[in-house]
């Protein structure tokens, strides 16, 4: 209960300082939440160049909407970044004309897994690693855009249940339903290319 | 591939970050851009009152919470005894009644007091078993599984009964009061007496009691005395097995004339 406490008064301390136009907290709150924003873009749009335009446009409509105090649709400030990135990703689209064919498997733009040191083993793991992550992130495209949401959100981004209903306007029970289905989606998915890797 | 393993596997992807040259440079643009639209740094005191107000709203909602809960827990202890006092053994509510019986039991510090209690919450579960079952419209063969269960709860209650009045109620032993050694006492110093009048040879026997002779009216009166103290567990313990005895053979009538004499006993 007491976490909770200290959790609900962070939170409120960050929205009532970022509304009086703090600038060191928006600083703080940039850097925790950017790599996640921007993952989460990454993910749904599949180009690199492109998340990081969009990573910038949605931290300053953040801004925007915290100045002209339309914060009341989002329970929290990690909520609302997710709104804000959901409809700029639908803009992005509406601008595009027709949503375009997402491709994360990307080769111009490989995606750089951290590693602050370098080992044989820690080589080795990266490898395994990157081997795994390779495999997911060729199928991600292949779910539906619900589907996907919510797994970047609930098992990349460790959202929980609570935040993804809040973003997305569904209850809680919807949200753990759609995690299922999603989960069960991807296995589907990546079990059919298992099955199809020892005939090649 | 087991769900635990991609679960873990969607986890590595969280290693996927931007370059840091973009998110350094970045910052900066986003820096410069918010502040042109009147961003700046805080004084001290502004944000000692950005504090005190957010922690004022995030206790708020817990302590008002706590706070009804308390008010909750009060005013059901105080009311809830009489709000459910009325429920039957074979209302749906009696099950409230009990539990609040026994909140209010526990808010009770004296043992005395509170076996004295238990004595007439117990007495008055039995009368009302007794006033369920002397109603012909419940006791027929159709509820002939509650009827038992509230012919064993009838029984248990008395028991209860018999059990508590024992810590308030005085022990049946006639006690050996200290009038009694001094009117023996008395009675050797009369005797005594007679002895130098009358010739009389008395002597002073540890082991058999001394019966004073000339003091008849003296011990009459002490005999009177442990009677009376000892008289009253004796009765409500014959109270309580007559109320069973009653109940037995089916007289409720009687049992709850019974059981009302014990509740009176005890106020």
């Amino acid at each position: 209960m007491s976490a909770n406490i200290i959790k609900k008064f962070k939170n409120k301390q960050t929205l009532s300082r970022l509304k009086s136009r703090d600038k060191e907290v928006f600083t703080e709150v940039y850097d925790e939440n950017v790599a996640d924003i921007h993952r989460f873009v990454y993910f749904k749009i599949g180009s690199k160049e492109e998340a990081n335009d969009l990573t910038s446009i949605i931290f300053l409509k953040t801004w925007n909407h915290i100045q002209n105090n339309t914060l009341e649709d989002a329970k929290t400030l990690r909520a609302l970044l997710y709104k804000v990135a959901r409809n700029a990703i639908i803009d992005y689209y509406r601008e595009q004309g027709s949503r375009k064919f997402i491709s994360i498997n990307d080769e111009e733009n490989p995606i750089e897994i951290a590693s602050e040191t370098d080992t044989s083993f820690e080589h080795q793991e990266r490898l395994d690693q990157e081997k795994s992550l390779e495999l997911i992130r060729s199928k991600l495209p292949l779910l539906k855009e619900e589907y996907r949401e919510i797994i970047i959100m609930r098992f990349i981004n460790d959202l929980t249940l609570e935040e993804i209903a809040d973003i997305t306007q569904k209850s809680r029970g919807n949200i753990r339903v759609l995690t299922h289905r999603a989960l069960k989606a991807l296995k589907e998915l990546i079990e059919v290319d298992e099955t199809k890797e020892p005939q090649l | 591939m087991q769900q635990k393993d991609l679960i873990s596997k969607l986890n590595n992807l969280k290693n996927v970050k931007p370059d840091t040259a973009w998110m350094e440079s970045n910052r900066e643009l986003f820096l410069a851009q918010i502040s042109n639209s009147g961003a700046n740094e805080l004084s001290t005191w502004k944000v000692f009152l950005i504090n005190l107000q957010s922690a004022s709203k995030a206790i708020s909602q817990p302590a008002f919470a706590l706070g009804a809960f308390m008010l909750v827990l009060v005013a059901s202890s105080i009311f809830g005894h009489k709000l459910f006092s009325q429920a039957k053994p074979n209302d749906s509510l009696y099950i409230a009644r009990i539990i609040s019986e026994k909140a209010k039991l526990n808010t009770v510090f004296d043992s005395q007091e509170r076996d004295k209690m238990a004595v007439k919450f117990a007495a008055n579960h039995a009368k009302d078993i007794t006033t369920v079952l002397s109603d012909p419209a419940f006791n027929n063969e159709a509820n002939q599984d509650q009827v038992a269960k509230l012919n064993d709860s009838f029984n248990k209650e008395m028991d209860t009964v018999k059990d508590k009045m024992v810590s308030f109620v005085p022990a049946h032993k006639p006690e050996v009061k200290k009038e009694d050694i001094k009117l023996s006492d008395e009675a050797v110093s009369i005797a005594a007496d007679n002895k130098t009048e009358k010739g009389i040879q008395i002597s002073k026997n540890n082991d058999e009691p001394i019966v004073p002779v000339l003091s008849a009216t003296a011990t009459l009166k002490t005999n009177t005395t442990t009677e009376q103290a000892s008289s009253t567990p004796v009765v409500e313990e014959n109270i309580v097995d007559e109320a069973k005895e009653l109940f037995d053979k089916k007289e409720y009538n009687n049992v709850t004339t019974k059981l009302n004499e014990v509740i009176e006993n005890i106020k």
